[in-house]
């Protein structure tokens, strides 16, 4: 079966796509072993088929990414709250990948391992109706001062939009499109992939029907393609 | 919801601290298993074991295998193996090399039955390949040497392919292509040859659509060089050149795109246009890449870290990578696996859901190539092929092995390569093994769907529970069996909480599919069977199921339910199946207490109901008298609560019945209550006899109770009621009856019935002394009567206050009570005259203010009419003063506007608008559209 559109995760090893895409698919949270590679999930989204992609975040795999992001209608960038370096490493070395990503793909900013936070109590009490499975009521002092706030965030997906040379107006907005998850509690999952499918559709309609993606893809590529130069004042 | 499609990991464990080991998951390339697991001496030495047995079947059937390198955790699902392929020796090193120890396997081609081989030393091998198999179902291979020939060069045959339909070989030998003819190995006369090949591949998706012609690629020893030829019978032709961007080192082609292998990474290149597409950056310097075409537009290719990537024309990948070893030499496609050669080992991986189905040892392998679905692997000293073993058989193994999940997915996968109508067979059985798989596990949810999918008899099912299926039933069960117990109390070991479960299940599964197309034909059987659950486990449904559409099967279910003393639900059964009479019996006895069911508490009332409607009548007279004796009250309702229609066609008729309930007095007085209040019917004869009754029924309770009991109030209540109301009773035949009793009130009633109001009058007053009952009296005596017969009462009335006889000054207060509250009830002047003169205006005020309102208000009312009338008088008047206004003058000169001829006689009409005609034409014409008022003079 085809799918009708491609969603990747891409962002640093050990932020938490593995365990994102298993909370979101399987409803739980597991041990998960680094990705090797990749992997993919299929989603039914009303009458849609949703490819969702895995990659691995490893160095060695790195070079995977744009062929696994060719005609992608999202990417959803991971990077980890609590680690710094895995949000700078999203525009270091994963943006460049998105370049094969389709021209009108969605871009998501995800910060991943929320629960880890003292700030994660907080957020539970200001969203009752997203309350995780179960309640997180263990001792606030293991829990660490967050390191990346979703203002980081919200400044890497501007600096996305320049790069790829949007207009804000043309896109979601910036606070929309950056999330904060916790994959362990299943804290805000379902609204970041379902945000996003529901994004996708209209997408997943034009693509349909201005004719198969994929011959469309090859002939445009030279064209389509973007350099970074330029675009960075 | 979601699918999942592929499960990138087994659920291993990772480390605990995930920071701590970050240099450990990058870097570790520590092997776990890998030598552990082969046989003794170091795995299978192709060659020294070619004479014995199969080789693989010496290993250990769980092919141990470390994960690969990158990965330190132990997989420990892996090691579960799947015997896909078989490895069947082809051509042995005797044949091939004799005692020339020299002699080493270059490259192989097969097509067809003919194997060809290259070797070190620049001979080419021919060999016929014959398949055998043995009647035990082994298959072996048997070559037979055709013929070897020298191509006379000092340097090694390094590619072999043929092209069959041009009946050619093409050689690879010292970077040239000739071409030797296929069966001979005769160079070709022409000499025809392509010059400067590194290496050479033919496109198996050509588009040029000439039969007689292939399509070669070469990676030239020019630099950054590809061509493409079209090679002929006996010429060859370059068409096209094109140049890398960096140096190719392998190629595959798939219609105008090839697939390229470059220095530093693969790429699609569009030979036809140019257009180039990165798909991975690969250092081909460092590991050895692969570059494989699998199918239509799709390739295989060797990825950093061990991976085997799958790439399209497209350059995406649409399918997840499998993870082989650091260091695959070769890898090939045979649907739906993924078969890799390393070093030490041949692994299998499926294409389906990317994990290891198979490890075989196989060392110093250097050669793996699929040939038309063939899948040839080889040693510089021997040629073994790979024999898929049946999808089937595979499938099978698996559920075997109770690995449901991954025979699902091969099955489905298998669509492709068997016949349609086999495969749905095949595979609604496949289904249906993975359910009772399931269900012996007790995940009932997972076997109910694939049941319901691989649409399951489901007497497989019920067959598994001990005598649930009706003696009747012809089933037998299919074969080769889809489960492998013989019952339920095999499947739990006895264990009887697991029973109940099962039980539980099946009650719910057949509870869901009786009423769908699975049952079809066998409804009997389901039925049967889910009664003999209900009553096992005493569930509340089994009632359910005999009162609604059933197909239970009379015998069957009449010996279980009696089995399990379930004697009501007997009787539903006994009922449903039209034997009412066997039904009633059962229930009398249980509630006899003849036998014990406590289904229902209110069975009685339950018969009491059945036989209310019930239609056969000599059943209902059967057992009239036992309900009866059981309850008078409650029993009469098998009468009274009878449909009507019932009641007035048969034998249910009042005489009929009366008869029956004389013995019953009460059930008698209900019974006539219900005809006489209920059906209302007027009929002296129910009035009188249900007047008697209640009359009797008084003066007994009267004679033994002194008190007012609350039964005798009802009865008197009923009584009085019935006296009142009624007109059809006979009066004198009662009163006879009530004289000389206390029963003053009711005789009053009947004096009022006969209009003998004085009587009844005096009685209330002056026996009774009860001023508001004949206030009562006179009130609904001339209910339905006029305001003067109203009034005669109330008069009359209160002449017998005021009778000049008796000065009883509290019947002088009634009498002021009833003027002051029913002053609308008198005619007040004659009132006046009535009353004693002694009495003060302050006594009579109420009634003086209320009679003079009145006498107001009627005269008021009077005039107001009057008035009305005078008005409408005077409109009419005034009407005619305008019609009369103007003088009319007929003369034979004036025409009839109808019919337009003269008057001839003096009568005429005249419309209001001045409009003259013929009487009898305004009578034909009884509207004149825009005249409203007409008049005639
Ligand atoms: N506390 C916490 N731990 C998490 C969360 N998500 C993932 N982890 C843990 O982080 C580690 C890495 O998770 P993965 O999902 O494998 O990370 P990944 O991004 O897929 O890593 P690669 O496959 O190597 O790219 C695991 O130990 C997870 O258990 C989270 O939301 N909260
Ligand atoms: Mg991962």
């Amino acid at each position: 079966m085809k799918p009708d559109g491609k969603v990747v995760l891409l962002g640093d090893m050990n932020v938490g796509k593995t365990s994102l895409l298993h909370r979101y698919m399987e409803r739980r949270f597991q041990d998960t072993i680094s990705t090797v590679g990749g992997a993919f999930y299929l989603k039914q989204w009303g009458p849609y088929n949703i490819s969702l992609w895995d990659t691995a975040g490893r160095e060695q795999f790195h070079g995977l990414g744009s062929m696994y992001c060719r005609g992608a209608a999202a990417v959803i960038l991971t990077y980890d709250v609590n680690n710094l370096q895995s949000l700078i490493e999203l525009e270091d070395r994963f943006l460049a990948l998105t370049d094969t990503a389709s021209a009108d793909c969605i871009f998501a900013i995800v910060g991943n391992k929320v629960d880890l936070t003292n700030e994660y109590a907080l957020l539970l009490e200001t969203e009752e109706e997203n309350r995780p499975e179960k309640p997180v009521t263990s001792c606030i002092s293991t829990k660490v001062q967050k390191q990346v706030h979703l203002d980081d965030a919200v400044a890497l997906y501007k600096k996305i939009l320049k790069y790829k040379m949007l207009d804000e107006k043309d896109v979601p907005a910036a606070e929309k499109m950056c999330f904060e998850t916790s994959a362990k509690t299943g804290y805000k999952v379902d609204y970041l992939f379902e945000t996003i499918f529901d994004m996708v559709v209209p997408l997943i309609l034009r693509q349909q029907a201005e004719g198969p993606l994929q011959t469309v893809d090859i002939t445009n590529y030279k064209s389509a393609k973007r350099t970074k130069s330029g675009c960075c004042a | 919801m979601g699918r999942r499609v592929f499960l990138p990991h087994p659920p291993a464990s990772r480390p605990a601290l995930p920071l701590s080991i970050t240099g450990l998951r990058a870097g570790a390339s520590h092997v776990t298993g890998r030598t552990g697991g082969a046989a003794p001496g170091g795995g299978w030495e192709p060659g020294r074991a070619a004479g014995g047995d199969s080789p693989v079947a010496k290993l250990p059937r769980t092919g141990a295998r470390g994960p690969g390198p990158d990965c330190p955790a132990d997989h420990p699902e892996d090691t579960m193996s799947l015997k896909a392929f078989k490895l069947v020796p082809a051509v042995e090193r005797e044949m091939l090399m004799g005692d020339k120890a020299r002699i080493n396997v270059e490259c192989i081609e097969c097509c067809g039955k003919n194997l060809y081989i290259g070797t070190n030393e620049c001979f080419v091998y021919h060999f016929l390949l014959e398949e055998k198999i043995s009647s035990a179902g082994k298959i072996t291979f048997a070559a037979t040497k055709q013929l070897h020939k020298y191509l006379g060069f000092k340097k090694a045959v390094s590619e072999l392919k043929a092209a069959s339909a041009l009946n050619r070989l093409l050689v690879l030998c010292d970077n040239t292509i000739t071409l030797v003819n296929m069966m001979n190995l005769e160079p070709i006369p022409t000499g025809a040859r392509i010059k400067g090949a590194v290496t050479f591949t033919l496109n198996e998706n050509p588009m040029s659509g000439d039969p007689f012609c292939v399509e070669v690629c070469i990676i030239s020893v020019k630099r950054r060089t590809i061509q493409m030829f079209m090679v002929y019978e006996d010429r060859v032709q370059i068409v096209k050149e094109v140049s890398t961007p960096e140096q190719p080192c392998a190629v595959a082609v798939d219609g105008h795109y090839l697939c390229l292998a470059l220095t530093t990474q693969y790429i699609i290149l569009n030979y036809n246009t140019g257009i180039s597409q990165d798909l991975f950056p690969y250092c081909s310097d460092e590991k050895r890449p692969i570059v494989k075409r699998i199918g239509r537009q799709e390739f295989l290719l060797a990825g950093p870290g061990g991976l085997g990537m799958f790439a399209t024309v497209d350059g995406i990948s649409q399918r997840a990578p499998v993870h082989w070893s650091e260091n695959v030499i070769g890898a090939a496609l045979c649907f739906p696996y993924v078969v890799a050669l390393d070093d030490e080992f041949i692994t299998v991986h499926s294409m389906l859901d990317q994990q290891l189905k198979q490890t075989l040892p196989f060392k110093e392998g250097h050669i793996l190539q699929d040939f038309e679905g063939k899948v040839i692997v080889a040693t510089n000293k021997g040629v073994y092929i790979l024999v898929p073993l049946p999808l089937e058989r595979q499938i099978q193994d698996l559920l075997t092995s109770h690995r449901v999940e991954e025979a699902l997915v091969l099955a489905k996968a298998a669509r492709r390569n068997i016949p349609k109508e086999k495969f749905q067979v095949m595979y609604k059985r496949i289904l249906q093994q993975a359910g009772f798989i399931h269900f012996a596990q007790l995940q009932f949810l997972e076997a109910k769907e694939l049941f319901r999918s691989g649409q399951l008899d489901v007497r497989e099912l019920i067959s598994l529970y001990p005598f649930l299926l009706p003696t009747s039933s012809s089933f037998i069960r299919s074969h080769p069996p889809l489960h492998e117990y013989a019952d339920l109390n095999q499947l739990t070991q006895g264990d009887q909480e697991k029973m109940t479960k099962c039980k539980r299940f099946l009650m719910s599964y057949l509870n869901e599919v009786r009423s769908t197309d699975v049952a079809n034909g066998y409804k009997e059987d389901i039925d049967t069977a889910l009664l003999k659950l209900y009553a096992e486990a005493n569930h509340e449904s089994l009632l359910d199921l005999l009162v609604s559409e059933n197909f239970c099967l009379l015998t069957d279910s009449a010996a279980w339910l009696e089995k399990h003393t379930k004697y009501f639900a007997l009787g539903l059964l006994y009922h449903y199946n039209g034997q009412d009479a066997a039904a009633l019996q059962l229930w009398i006895k249980i509630v006899n207490g003849d036998v014990q069911d406590s289904t229902r508490s209110d069975l009685y009332e339950y018969i009491v109901d059945f036989l209310t409607f019930c239609s056969d009548q000599e059943l209902v007279w059967k057992y009239a008298e036992w309900v009866l004796q059981k309850s008078e009250e409650v029993g009469v309702q098998i009468f009274t609560k009878r449909p009507l229609e019932d009641q007035v066609k048969n034998s249910f008729n009042p005489d009929n019945i009366m008869n029956c309930l004389n013995k019953y007095p009460k059930s008698l007085v209900k019974y006539l209550e219900y005809l006489v209040l209920d059906r209302k019917i007027e009929k002296e004869k129910y009035h009188t006899h249900l007047a008697v009754l209640y009359l009797e029924a008084v003066l007994q309770l009267k004679s033994v109770t002194t008190d007012n009991c609350a039964e005798l109030t009802e009865t008197q209540t009923k009584l009085r009621s019935l006296l009142q109301k009624s007109d059809f009773y006979r009066i004198h035949f009662i009163l006879d009856k009530i004289k000389g009793t206390d029963l003053h009130m009711e005789r009053a009633i009947l004096y009022g019935k006969l209009e003998e109001h004085d009587k009844a009058l005096h009685i209330l007053v002056h026996e009774l002394k009860d001023f508001s009952a004949a206030e009562d009296y006179c009130i609904w005596s001339s209910e339905s009567k006029d305001l003067p017969y109203r009034q005669r009462l109330f008069h009359m009335l209160l002449s017998v206050y005021l009778n000049p006889g008796s000065s009883d000054c509290e019947l002088v207060m009634a009498a002021v009570d009833l003027l002051n509250n029913h002053a609308a009830e008198f005619d007040a002047a004659r009132v006046l005259q009535l009353v004693p003169d002694s009495w003060s205006v302050q006594l009579l005020s109420p009634f003086l203010t209320g009679a003079m309102r009145e006498s107001i208000h009627t005269k008021r009312m009077a005039q107001i009419t009057l008035g009305l009338a005078k008005a409408e008088n005077l409109i009419y008047k005034h009407d005619k003063v305008k019609l009369k206004g103007s003088p009319i003058i007929l003369s034979d000169k004036k025409l009839c506007q109808v019919c337009q001829s003269p008057f001839c006689e003096p009568a005429f009409v005249r419309y209001p608008n001045g409009g003259m005609v013929h009487t009898h034409c305004a009578a034909k014409r009884l509207v004149n559209p825009n005249m409203t008022h007409h008049s005639q003079t």
